[in-house]
């Protein structure tokens, strides 16, 4: 990553989505054909009351330059509540890490149901034009050591 | 425990879907280094049934353990494999998949990263199928019952198939009275046989049917549980009537104080009722209702000296200390029958729907020509707000007989600046009936219909709409842009769109072709069930070709308009459809629950219990087990209650509660691959 | 101040009362006016305790991790009481464990201590360096007064009071059953105010900060093992089977486990300051749990710690929680 510059950097962005609104929505999206940045790379969950805030930390850890959340809109979890919880967390964690320096932009959370695939195309280049504009994360990313 | 995972990798094509964005022989060529990978194949089609057989011939003949298929969405064809797995002895859920269509190929242009992307996605698969564990599909048994919500055409169809099967219905109705909107028709196109004379003796049918529990005027409540076990709570509002006393026989209504004074919902207010009513002549139960909120005992507590519907029940049915009555039951499935709403047409204020008395709805125009409605079945120009009954001697003035009739399609629907894209199914042709109704009554009438497109798409309609224009009615290609009143006329300004003349068109009556919408009161329903919906509102299928009539819920189906518009066939052919996947459950008896649950590891629980208060579904309890001589408490999991959610592995600190399938063991490798910056 | 022959009568009752297995109170420290916790199971031992202001330690954190060692067969558990001496901060620990269920109400004998403050040692160390290791401390009025080398300093408290006493909004004990002194009032406010002007900074003033907080952690964990909150059976940190995040010290690995301690202790630090005074390299660690605490408090309007009858505060939620940041 060291060769990147601020203009050819291109930002790797894992997302958590919940199986029944937002990855259902993504879905949606591709049977949609509708294009957009191949930057973000999604781990499938059931629910986003399933998602551990650490995991966020964990990703930026491992080098991802942001983590997005998407679930349900409020009211419509498929599990009534997840997505109350997860709004709880991850609000949390979020300023937690702008405290400790990690721009916001790197940690976003949308909600995204079954039939906003355009939504989910809009939240995608949302999320990696903001990323884009605070660099690679650098932060606390795990160097790969060369014993 | 498991033996070393040997895993076979299998990425499709899928025609050109795949392959002609993503490199597939480069995601092989990928595949094939990553640890423990014994196999990685490619195939045009991995769903057919050579493509399963590839896979099933390699866990044969390879000794596979693990599979990963990278192809189209989980959400698509997790099932098909997971069968596949099944098939030749090998665990269900040792089988990941890697969503490289609708989540890559289908929405990236680039090849190298889509490619890369798909590479990613497979590694991510792979990392985790390491660590997936055999999971055991359990049963659970299925109450043989059907609670259906609302009772027009398509619940009480569904209702009649699962009751004459067998099995016990619970029907519930909000209104006083089964047959929806049904009941208000007066013919049904493309046949024009009478609507009350198909419709009522199912009405009569649902009423005494012994495997039918008809509930009225009542509301589901409260429901909890899971397919096979739903808890339901209903609450039968309180009629004031006691109808095991009720005759029917009207005494009451008539002697009513506000007798004719209140807008009959029936008779889409242009028909007048009393507080004490029958909805309408066929209404079943035959039973009178006292509407709570304009009886003027119930109101105001006082009603003259003494309310004379009391005085003139010779039953002594009427019971103004009634109470609202809860009532509880276990079904094993339940059917959302709950129908839809018509547009309101003061939402096109430009048709001056509410402003001109000559501007009447499609439904209005229905108790109109109805002999059955307010005016006797004759086409009239309604005479609103004006009291029907009039003082004695006081000379009625006649309604007046249009010479001239427009009706108008396509009001609130295909229409973007109501909100409302879709198209209504119904209006091309209830207009076409409407307007030879119209013609059969007023001989001398002159007609005209203003459309969009005529869509005339099921069996004999075609057919029909081609018989009513040769009966001389006027079809004008053109939305009417507004109406205003010139003299005693009503003048429609429009342009004709084949010939592209602006025109205004004189006429006496308008009737606005007001399209079907999803019911006002539809959050009701999704609160208590988790339904979703789709974008116009409507509720949700599960699927839109292949699961036309489930919900994503197991065991909740949906039957009739509610799922979108539809015609009385259409609904009747959904409801049966709901009414079989229904008995499919309960006649089975039996119905395989999640299997991807939470477990607690006792030995490291601390039993803070913020997984039992967390759960949704109270699926998790503390119950004191003994550590080596102490008694602690440790959560516990209720398996045929837990839900898969994994919200209570989220809250557990210390991961002693982990979601099956979805453990941090499985998740934090997902998250390494695919972190790491290319 | 805590009249210490009322406190060892008040001890020696509890102790002898054949309900109660154990007594957790403060003793002299082998050297000066440091004090240590005191495990007194006869009545004999009682005449060692003491309350001063050197007793800084929250003594809940014995509660939930004394070690249960395999019972023989057929032994009988020895369920009898536990009693606890707990300051105001402490006592809000034990009303969080028990929110946690980590044992029921009756469980406990708490001798509750109003207090009016505890001395920094780090600060009494600075001011008279060596007195550590002889001497004694005592609270007179509005000062401090220290005995050593046969001499006797006076001290205004402010100048000598940790961090957490100077915004303490609990002096006196939320849950006790004998109260050994009259109750304190309120005598300081926390305005956060720490926390909010590295708010105000920008996110690379922010990381530099913690940049260097964080490399110097040694990860000896005395933060975690002296916490109150702090007593799974299992930590995540202790797990193989997953790696939340490796052993090694390095600021990537450093910071994860701070970002994993902080969080685990969002809405449940009751800020008794245990972490940041035992930890050998000085980190800050009372900001980041105040960080938490300060945003719950504005957000849900939650103070962990106060009554047994609350709920967790993320298991649960309400619908009308803020949600600004969401796409």
């Amino acid at each position: 990553m060291a060769e990147n510059t601020r203009e050819t950097f291109e930002p790797n962005i894992v997302a958590f989505l919940c199986n029944w609104c937002s990855y259902a929505g993504a879905d949606l999206a591709g049977t949609s054909r509708i294009h957009y940045p191949s930057n973000v790379k999604v781990v499938r969950v059931m629910c986003t009351g399933r998602v551990n805030p650490l995991f966020v930390m964990n990703a930026l850890q491992q080098g991802a330059d942001g983590v997005l959340v998407s679930g349900c809109h409020p009211g419509d979890c498929h599990y009534m509540q997840g997505n109350y919880y997860a709004r709880r967390r991850f609000t949390l964690m979020r300023r937690f890490l702008e405290y400790l320096g990690v721009e916001p932009a790197r940690v976003r959370m949308s909600w995204v149901s079954a039939s906003e695939g355009s939504k989910w195309k809009e939240v995608v280049e949302e999320v990696v034009e903001g990323v884009k504009a605070v660099g690679p994360m650098d932060q606390f990313k795990r160097r790969q050591l060369n014993w | 425990m498991n033996a070393r995972p040997k895993i076979g990798v299998y990425i499709c094509h899928c025609g050109i879907n795949i392959a002609a964005t993503v490199d597939v022989e480069e995601v092989v060529r990928f595949a094939s280094t990553l640890p423990d990978v014994v196999v990685a194949r490619n195939y045009s089609y991995m769903c057919s049934d050579p493509g399963q057989a590839l896979i099933t011939e390699d866990i044969q003949n390879m000794g596979l353990n693990r599979v990963v298929v990278a192809s189209c969405s989980p959400r698509m064809h997790e099932p098909t494999f997971r069968k596949t797995l099944m098939s030749v002895g090998l665990n269900p859920y040792f089988l990941e998949m890697a969503n490289i269509r609708e989540q890559c190929s289908w929405v990236h242009e680039d090849r190298i990263a889509a490619t890369e992307k798909a590479k990613r996605l497979v590694e991510s698969a792979v990392v985790k199928v390491r660590r997936l564990e055999p999971l055991e599909v359990k049963e659970v048994e299925v109450e043989p019952s059907c609670l259906i919500i609302g009772a027009g055409i398509a619940g009480i169809q569904a209702a009649l198939d699962i009751a004459d099967a067998g099995f016990k219905v619970y029907l519930v109705e909000k209104t006083p009275s089964v047959g929806g909107h049904m009941a208000q028709l007066d013919k049904t196109f493309p046949t024009l046989d009478c609507s009350a004379c198909i419709l009522t003796p199912k009405m009569v049918d649902v009423a005494n049917h012994p495997n039918i529990e008809l509930l009225t005027y009542s509301q589901v409540e409260e429901i909890s549980g899971y397919v096979g076990n739903f808890d339901v709570k209903v609450r039968k509002k309180s009629r004031f009537v006691d109808v095991s006393k009720c005759t029917g026989c009207g005494a009451c209504a008539e002697a009513c104080r506000q007798a004719g004074r209140i807008p009959s919902e029936f008779d889409e207010g242009l028909g007048m009722r009393s507080c004490i009513y029958l909805p309408f002549p066929q209404a079943v139960p035959a039973k009178y209702t006292i509407d709570k909120e304009t009886c003027l005992f119930l109101t105001r507590g006082k009603c003259g000296d003494s309310p004379k519907c009391v005085e003139a029940c010779e039953a002594g049915a009427i019971d103004f200390e009634m109470k609202d009555e809860m009532l509880e039951f276990k079904v094993g499935t339940i059917i959302v029958a709950t129908g839809f709403d018509v547009f309101d047409a003061r939402n096109k204020p430009e048709y001056g729907y509410g402003t001109y008395p000559e501007v009447v709805t499609a439904l209005e125009f229905e108790r109109l020509v109805s002999a059955s409605g307010p005016y006797g079945g004759k086409v009239v120009i309604p005479q609103r707000g004006k009291k029907k009954k009039k003082k004695e001697g006081e000379e009625e003035e006649a309604p007046r007989v249009p010479k001239n009739i427009t009706f108008i399609q396509c009001v609130g629907s295909r229409d973007k600046s109501v909100g409302n894209e879709y198209c209504s199914r119904v209006c091309c042709m209830y207009t076409a009936k409407q307007a030879h109704l119209a013609k059969d009554k007023i001989p001398d009438a002159e007609i005209t219909i203003f459309y969009m497109d005529v869509r005339a798409f099921g069996k004999g309609y075609e057919e029909f709409y081609d018989r009513v224009r040769r009966e001389g009615i006027r079809y004008i290609r053109g939305n009417p842009s507004e109406i205003f009143r010139r003299g005693d006329k009503l003048v429609v300004r429009a342009e004709d769109t084949l010939t592209a003349t602006p025109m205004e068109h004189e006429t006496d009556m308008v009737v606005l072709s007001v399209g079907l919408m999803p019911r006002s009161d539809r959050r009701e329903i999704i609160d208590l069930l988790k339904l979703s919906s789709s974008p116009d509102q409507f509720y949700l299928e599960a699927h839109p070709k292949l699961r036309p009539v489930d919900t994503a819920t197991d065991g909740i189906f949906l039957a009739g308009a509610c799922q979108g518009p539809k015609d009385i066939p259409d609904a009747v052919g959904q409801a049966k459809g709901a009414a079989s996947a229904a008995m499919i459950l309960m006649a089975s008896g039996k119905v395989k629950v999640e299997a991807q649950t939470s477990v607690v590891d006792e030995a490291t629980c601390r039993g803070c219990g913020f997984c039992v208060e967390i759960c949704p579904y109270s699926a998790i309890e503390l119950v004191e087990v003994n550590r080596m001589g102490w008694p602690v408490k440790v959560a516990r999991v209720n398996e045929a209650l837990c839900k898969g959610c994994g919200a209570c592995a989220a809250a557990c600190l210390s991961g002693s509660i982990q979601q099956r399938s979805f453990r941090d063991l499985q998740i934090l490798p997902q998250i390494e691959v695919l972190g790491v910056s290319d | 101040m805590v009249d210490q022959a009322k406190l060892r009568e008040v001890a020696r009752e509890v102790i002898s009362r054949e309900d109660v297995r154990l007594l957790i109170g403060y003793r002299p420290g082998t050297y000066g006016f440091r004090a240590r916790p005191a495990f007194v199971e006869s009545a004999e031992q009682v005449e060692e305790l003491v309350f001063t202001p050197a007793c800084v330690s929250n003594l809940a954190s014995y509660l939930v991790l004394e070690e249960k060692p395999p019972l023989p067969r057929g032994a009988e558990p020895d369920n009898r009481k536990v009693a606890v001496m707990v300051k105001g901060c402490d006592s809000r620990a034990l009303v969080q464990q028990m929110v946690e269920k980590a044992y029921e109400r009756d469980h406990l004998v708490v001798l509750g201590i109003p207090c009016s403050g505890v001395v920094d040692m780090a600060r009494v160390e600075a001011r008279f360096p060596g007195v550590l290791s002889a001497g004694s401390i005592i609270r007179e009025g509005d000062d401090f007064v220290l005995s050593f080398d046969g001499k006797t300093e006076k001290v205004p408290a402010a100048e000598l009071l940790a961090d957490k006493c100077k915004r303490c909004r609990y002096p006196t004990p939320l849950v006790s059953d004998i109260m050994l002194d009259d109750e304190v009032e309120r005598f300081a406010e926390d305005d956060f105010s720490d926390i909010a002007e590295l708010e105000g900074k920008s996110v690379e003033e922010k990381w530099a900060y913690w940049a260097e907080k964080f490399s110097r952690c040694i990860r000896c964990y005395s933060c975690r093992n002296v916490c109150p909150m702090c007593y799974c059976e299992d930590c995540i940190l202790d797990r193989l089977k997953p790696v939340w995040m490796r052993r090694s010290v390095d600021i990537s690995e450093n910071t994860a486990f701070h970002i994993s301690r902080a969080y685990h202790l969002a809405g449940r630090c009751i800020q008794c300051g245990e972490c940041a005074r035992v930890c050998p390299v000085d980190i800050p660690l009372m900001e980041l749990n105040r960080k938490f605490y300060k945003d719950v408090e504005e957000l849900y309007d939650y103070e962990p710690g106060l009554s047994t009858e609350a709920t967790p505060l993320l298991s649960t939620f309400s619908v009308e929680d803020r949600e600004d940041f969401i796409l």
